[in-house]
């Protein structure tokens, strides 16, 4: 028993300190509260589960983000699947005989919640709407985050120059389309795009390695 | 060479400080001589910090951190009860660790009060049992299918259509005087891979593994309930089979989740055709 209190209470110190920065991770990585908050509690839940595994001395932090992250790529679509079949079910039981169906009712939709997941969808989520998910993925790491590269690609289990593409192409289309809503909204003037931004950001190559190549074939030579 | 031509790859990596000392030096040299270079820079500072400003997320709210201790709480709880039942199992002779377990269980509650829980039936514990015990694999990756339907026809493997569940091998067994045969799944939670279990039982009555929560999805009628602090989610279809799936790594929630995207709700369908 003393060990399981132990265990918490160290739990408590090291991890739930990070809660707000794994809530914002979550936030922009669902664009959702009521995702955010399914997913960093599921997140928070398994780092608890396997508080064993986590070494001691290293960022935990960075752990913890991975956890969230991974838990994000791997079963966010699987959850949101799930949702829609308990979804139906549960409409059809009401339907019949109002027998509770699903085992947690909480994760029903609601008037209130409903309200809320619509009001906070600013212009910032939207633009993260129209990312594809492995850019938005980098971009919160890097930019809500502040992880490195090398981190980020522990993560995304991708070469470092994949994680600079994503970011680079990811940040493109986000500045795009955040200029494009203050645009619309009055808060800047439209400007020509700036020299070099007419050109789709998919054709410019982003290769940190490319260029520490060429440069020491060039010294060597 | 020109640093001119590679200007976004450089300025990107100066701004996120992940140039090595001396390719950082040499950028800012080249920034003093070339106009262009310093232009660009400058504009991509000024982009990245907008966007940065922007990214800021909101706080975790007070109710999000109350969620939390209270998952955290009740993990607490359902370890205890899982370290208390294993000392049993070692304690006791097999009947009586059963008979124990279903009267907690019927006095827990499961933890839910619903008026629809039953005790967890004794096969469904006696599979509980089996699948702790670290016997070898009869068949392993891909025969596994066929080697199922070569031994248990009209039994086939439940299918999930993604990467992320991979059914590594399987063996024969008994549950109740029942052929039955179990196969281990490997599933990918957070950044652990997680074992389920799922065992296949031959020939048992509609309600033999009846016990816990009925939950209706469809036309496929599940059967939630804890065992020894331990998820369990069962199914008879109408061949007489019975599934019944665990793992000791996952919450319930996350059990059922990976459960209902099985290929179960659309056979169910298919019967009724």
């Amino acid at each position: 028993m003393l060990a399981a209190r132990e265990k918490r209470a160290e739990f408590e110190r090291q991890a739930l300190v990070h809660t707000d920065a794994l809530y914002g991770a979550a936030y922009r990585l669902t664009r959702n509260p009521r995702d955010a908050e399914d997913l960093v509690q599921d997140a928070l839940l398994r780092a608890y589960r396997f508080w064993d595994s986590f070494e001691q001395d290293s960022n935990c932090k960075a752990w913890l983000l991975r956890i969230v992250t991974n838990t994000f790529i791997n079963e966010y679509q699987r959850k949101k699947r799930s949702r829609e079949v308990l979804d139906a079910a549960s409409a059809e039981q009401d339907a019949t005989d109002g027998v509770l169906v699903h085992a947690d009712a909480s994760d029903r939709q609601t008037p209130e919640r409903a309200l809320l997941d619509r009001s906070v969808s600013d212009d910032v989520q939207r633009s993260l709407d129209a990312l594809p998910d492995d850019f938005r993925t980098a971009v919160v790491l890097c930019d809500v985050q502040g992880l490195s590269y090398k981190e980020i690609a522990e993560i995304m289990h991708t070469p470092v120059g994949t994680v600079m593409s994503r970011l680079f192409r990811g940040r493109k289309l986000l500045a795009a389309a955040l200029r494009e809503f203050a645009t619309t909204q009055g808060y800047v003037r439209d400007e020509a795009p700036k020299p070099g931004e007419t050109a789709d950001p998919k054709d410019k190559t982003i290769d940190l390695d490319a260029y520490r190549a060429q440069k020491s074939r060039e010294g060597s030579s | 060479m020109s640093l001119c031509a590679s200007i976004d790859t450089l300025s990107m990596a100066y701004l996120d400080d992940e140039l090595a000392a001396e390719e950082r030096r040499e950028l800012e040299l080249h920034l003093v001589d070339c106009a262009s270079c310093k232009l660009h820079l400058d504009a991509e500072r000024a982009d990245l910090q907008l966007l940065r400003v922007a990214l800021v997320p909101p706080p975790a709210p007070d109710t999000v951190k109350a969620k939390i201790a209270r998952a955290l709480d009740s993990e607490d709880q359902r370890a205890a009860r899982a370290g208390r039942k294993r000392w049993a199992r070692y304690a006791l002779p097999a009947t009586a660790v059963a008979a124990a377990a279903a009267a907690l269980l019927l006095f827990v509650g499961i933890g839910m009060k619903q008026p629809h829980t039953q005790a967890i039936a004794t096969v469904t514990h006696e599979v509980v049992r089996q699948q702790t015990r670290p016997l070898p694999l009869e068949v392993q990756g891909a025969s596994t299918g066929s080697w199922l339907r070569e031994h248990f026809a009209p039994v086939e493997p439940p299918q999930f259509d993604e990467p992320g569940i991979q059914l590594i091998g399987a063996r024969a067994t008994a549950v109740q005087g029942h052929d039955a045969a179990l196969l281990r799944y490997l599933v990918n939670v957070g950044i652990n891979r997680v074992s389920l279990t799922a065992v296949l039982i031959v020939d048992v009555r509609q309600d033999m593994l009846n016990g816990g929560e009925a939950v209706r999805i469809g036309n496929l009628t599940l059967h939630l309930a804890d065992a020894d602090g331990q998820p369990v989610v069962t199914y008879v279809d109408d061949k007489r089979i019975g599934y019944v799936f665990t793992s000791e790594r996952m919450t319930m929630k996350e059990l059922l989740s990976i459960v209902v995207t099985s290929d179960l709700i659309g056979r169910a369908q298919q019967q009724l055709r």
